[in-house]
């Protein structure tokens, strides 16, 4: 049976239809609209390479369903700004912090959210649980330690 | 800001003909393009990369320097970008003697390719080798394109005096009359020259590029999710599958395949197809099912929920953890010594060094003796980007693969082998790695991704799972270490006894492990720089079948705990510090400055802050020598998950000596990312078996630092020499980071504690903190 659902995701109403209304918005986001800034790394809430912000908080969509998040405002790393200028971004890119880079879209919308919530420098890092794996860690408090 | 940009056409190379290994070779086209190999020298010194697939039949130049017409200088890459910057660093190297600016070139990832003649060539990405095995002939190329050029100014100009020409960002200045040229505008002329064998290098005393930390070229992607990974490539009409494994190691798909859920488009069987198992994984054996779906969700709850009738074999009963560590002791006393023309069935002792009864009869002589068993858990991979890969197979006409592969070549044999395309129908295209600390070698996904391709006959997007690829992965090798060693009244060593019990990653490949044991298990525990008196050095196969494989410095990672560790016990029973101890140890110039110079960065004499302990260890490996010194300091009370804290690390610093450094930010990220690998498992990695079954399947109990744990990190380099020689090799980082934290951490540990740890790791009950609420 399947269930259709209109999100705003960066700015846009979109419209969806899943098979199952418990499909979490991060498959949502990449198989079904072609989001793929936003990754997949452990489905359980534990590695938050998922991260986009939900009004402005960040928020897993590894575990976050699509159903509940109708009527929010979400924002990805697609969404975060139109041209790399948001001021992470740029400390990001400043103190060349991403090896792989693959859990650097969830690191970044943590810190944004971090951001919009009225923090700066260290407790923005005080607050940012993101896994990475390559061990950018020392880079990501440098950047963060600017903003 | 360079553009990077993913994947490229085939086209470029059709016309391509070689002239010799380390030659370049002029390419009909627009502008001037030379191909080249990117080289790929093997981690094993006798042969190419064991257990990967041979190169196919006419392999060829995979790498591409062109400057075109409008003066755009683009470098096609056959090398995979993992994080670890070789697209950069290869770009840096290139910029120096072509006397462009690093930042107008273009990077692009190239394909393997198939031009004649057959030369066995390959693609890979592994063992450090990127930079150090690329620096001669990347200069050289770029020397080699700059003459080309001028010689097509001179041409105009019509004054043969190389001495009237300089060059600077691109443009050829003839100097008596200040007249300018451009690369592009002679680029055309230039691609009819004659290809010069031994253009002028630029002297290092003049470098403007190497040596200075430049911006790595895909790090913009990197910030706004534009980044393609494989998991990332959408294809029209694509559709996804998703893998289950047969839980158990050894186990197989009996009776029928289990009936297509509703709402899915397939199930189909994968087995283990030919040089691509390992251990357990029996080719032609169906050990998992893929259930083919619309989209990534929905497929893998049906895959949960799919009921898979499995046959476990009663071997499988045997793969437990104390089982392992009771076959490995047994084998320490039984086992068959390594002849020639033997079966050399596991266990088989292989002699690696020295002679163990004339080490044992020093050590049983001496006044001071010390020995120990050190013991070291299989590890799985943790890349963050799970195992994918993307196919679009049109049956006899086309074979576009998409993948985050580290060995491209071994990909375009398999699929030359699983469809019969030749060559020329088949495009591998590597996409950026999420990560790939080794398991990334590996093509069993790719596998199973072209056996569903085929069976479904649409364009499909494999996926493991985050449980499959902790569940099902080729892991480092458990091992145990016996160490034995006496001193003399000085605490000079009269005899050394070493013996490493571990299952064989060669061996598991197929390839032949000869009288000197598997590289791959011995290194890092032979040919140490100590002065050790009577000397043994073993390598004893352990019989495990769980699958086994390249884990970020391999068998350096258990063989520098052990060593190290012993180092530094033995230190202890002479009652001298650690530092010292070694120095009076070591002879070896290079060693001694890289340990001094880390004891300088960390101001080891001084001494640890109250409560506080330091540890240090220094191994080599690809030709660099890194050493570390941790600073631990206790912590009473436990964690989150009722764990004991016992300390927190707070200091690491680390010192390089790579012979030449090409970018000290990326080397410093190298080693920084190294270590933080390095910590992970020494503080929390293990994976554990019950009767042939992997329990830990997440990151919960397959734990990693966050942000909080990490230490606060200082590296300092060897500066690189006044002018480099090519006699002297180069250093690869990509690796060297990881072994010497496990060994500094216990030492470190020890001083503060007086406590030894000698198995890893540290807390094997720990689990991952769930963060609710931030």
């Amino acid at each position: 049976m399947s269930t259709t659902y209109t999100i705003n995701v960066n700015g846009q109403n979109q419209t969806v239809t899943v098979n199952n209304p418990a499909m979490p918005l991060l498959w949502v986001l990449r198989d079904l609209l072609g989001l793929t800034g936003t990754k997949y790394g452990c489905g359980e809430n534990l590695c938050r390479a998922c991260t986009v912000l939900v009004n402005n908080v960040p928020r897993q969509s590894c575990t976050t369903t699509v159903e509940s998040v109708v009527g929010d405002t979400i924002v990805t790393i697609e969404g975060l700004s139109p041209n790399s200028s948001h001021p992470a971004q740029l400390a990001w890119i400043q103190y060349q912090v991403p090896q792989c880079g693959y859990c650097q879209s969830g690191q970044l919308m943590s810190v944004a959210g971090q951001m919009l919530a009225g923090n700066h420098g260290p407790n923005i890092a005080a607050q940012l649980y993101n896994v990475c794996i390559c061990g950018t860690y020392s880079r990501i408090l440098q950047a963060v330690d600017t903003l | 800001m360079p553009k990077q940009s993913l994947p490229s056409s085939k086209s470029q190379q059709e016309d391509s003909r070689q002239i010799g290994r380390r030659d370049f070779l002029s390419v009909a086209g627009a502008g001037l393009t030379l191909g080249f190999f990117l080289e790929l020298v093997p981690r094993v010194a006798e042969a190419r990369m064991p257990g990967i697939a041979g190169p196919p039949p006419n392999t060829q130049v995979n790498t591409f320097l062109n400057i075109s017409s409008a003066g755009f200088v683009t470098l096609t890459i056959g090398s995979s970008e993992m994080g670890q910057g070789s697209f950069s660093g290869l770009a840096q190297i290139l910029a120096e003697d072509l006397m462009v600016n690093y930042n107008t070139i273009q990077t692009v990832q190239g394909v393997p390719a198939t031009g004649a003649p057959a030369v066995g060539n390959s693609i890979g990405t592994f063992g450090s080798t990127v930079i150090r095995d690329n620096y001669w002939s990347f200069r050289t190329a770029g020397a080699a394109a700059r003459e080309m050029l001028v010689s097509a100014a001179m041409n105009i100009i019509g004054d043969q005096t190389r001495a009237n020409y300089t060059v600077s960002n691109g443009v050829i200045t003839y100097t008596p009359t200040s007249t300018n040229i451009s690369y592009g505008l002679v680029a055309a002329a230039a691609a009819k020259l004659p290809v010069p064998a031994n253009p002028a290098l630029i002297p290092d005393s003049q470098f403007q590029v190497i040596g200075t930390t430049v911006n790595r070229v895909d790090i913009p992607s990197k910030v706004n999710g534009s980044a393609t990974f494989g998991i990332d490539v959408r294809l029209p009409n694509m559709v996804y599958a998703v893998i289950q494994h047969c839980p158990t190691f050894g186990g197989y798909l009996s009776g029928a395949v289990p009936a297509t859920p509703a709402g899915m488009i397939a199930v189909v069987p994968t087995q283990v197809v030919a040089g691509v198992g390992r251990g357990t994984e029996t080719t032609g054996m169906v050990n998992a099912v893929a259930v083919v779906g619309p989209n990534t969700w929905d497929t893998w709850q049906a895959a949960l929920n799919l009921t898979i009738n499995w046959t476990i074999p009663a071997s499988s009963s045997n793969l437990n953890d104390q089982t392992f560590i009771n076959q490995a002791n047994a084998a320490l006393t039984s086992n068959t010594p390594y002849a020639a023309n033997g079966p050399n069935t596991p266990p088989t002792l292989y002699t690696i060094e020295g002679n163990f009864a004339a080490a044992n009869a020093a050590i049983a002589g001496a006044a001071k003796t010390n020995s120990a068993t050190y013991t070291l858990p299989y590890i799985a991979h943790n890349a963050l980007e799970p195992m994918n890969c993307t196919v679009n197979y049109v049956p006899g006409v086309s074979c576009e693969v998409y993948v985050p592969t580290q060995v491209a070549s071994s990909v375009l044999s398999l699929v030359n082998q699983l469809t019969g395309l030749p060559l020329s129908q088949i495009n591998v295209h590597t996409t950026y790695l999420g990560g790939a600390l080794g398991r990334k070698i590996e093509v069993d996904f790719v596998s199973q991704a072209l056996q569903v391709a085929m069976a479904v006959g649409k364009p499909v997007q494999l996926l493991w799972p985050r449980e499959q690829n902790f569940l099902r992965d080729q892991y480092r090798p458990m091992a145990l270490v016996q160490a034995s060693a006496g001193l003399g009244a000085s605490g000079n060593i009269l005899g050394w006894s070493y013996t490493n019990v571990s299952a064989s990653i060669l061996g598991q490949r197929g390839y032949p492990v000869g009288a000197s044991g598997d590289s791959q298990a011995t290194e890092g525990s032979s040919a140490l720089p100590y002065k050790l008196g009577a000397l043994s050095t073993q390598w004893i196969s352990h019989p495990s079948p769980i699958p086994v494989g390249f884990w970020r410095s391999v068998g350096m990672s258990i063989n520098t705990f052990a060593v190290e560790s012993m180092i530094d016990e033995l230190a202890a029973l002479a009652g001298q510090d650690p530092y010292a101890y070694r120095l009076g140890l070591l002879t070896d110039p290079r060693w001694i400055a890289v340990l001094e110079a880390v004891a300088t960065l960390s101001n080891y004499t001084a001494g640890p802050a109250p409560g506080h302990g330091l540890g240090m260890a220094i191994t080599t490996y690809a030709n660099s020598i890194v050493a570390q010194v941790v600073d631990v300091s206790l912590v009473s009370g436990n964690g989150y998950d009722g764990q004991p804290i016992l300390f927190q690390v707070n200091n690491v610093w680390m010192a390089l000596d790579c012979y030449l450094n090409v970018n000290p930010g990326q080397l410093q990220a190298q080693l920084v990312g190294g270590m933080v690998h390095g910590l992970n498992a020494a503080l929390y990695g293990r994976q554990s078996f019950v009767n042939g079954a992997a329990q830990f399947s997440n990151f919960f109990q397959n734990r990693v630092i966050r942000l909080n744990q990490m230490p606060q990190v200082a590296v300092t380099l060897i500066p690189s020499p006044a002018q480099s020689t090519q006699s002297t090799p180069i250093g690869g980082a990509g690796e060297i980071g990881v072994p010497t934290l496990a060994p500094a951490l216990a030492n470190a540990y020890f001083k503060a504690s007086g406590i030894r740890i000698r198995t890893l790791p540290f807390f094997p009950n720990a689990v991952m903190e769930n963060v609710a609420g931030v």
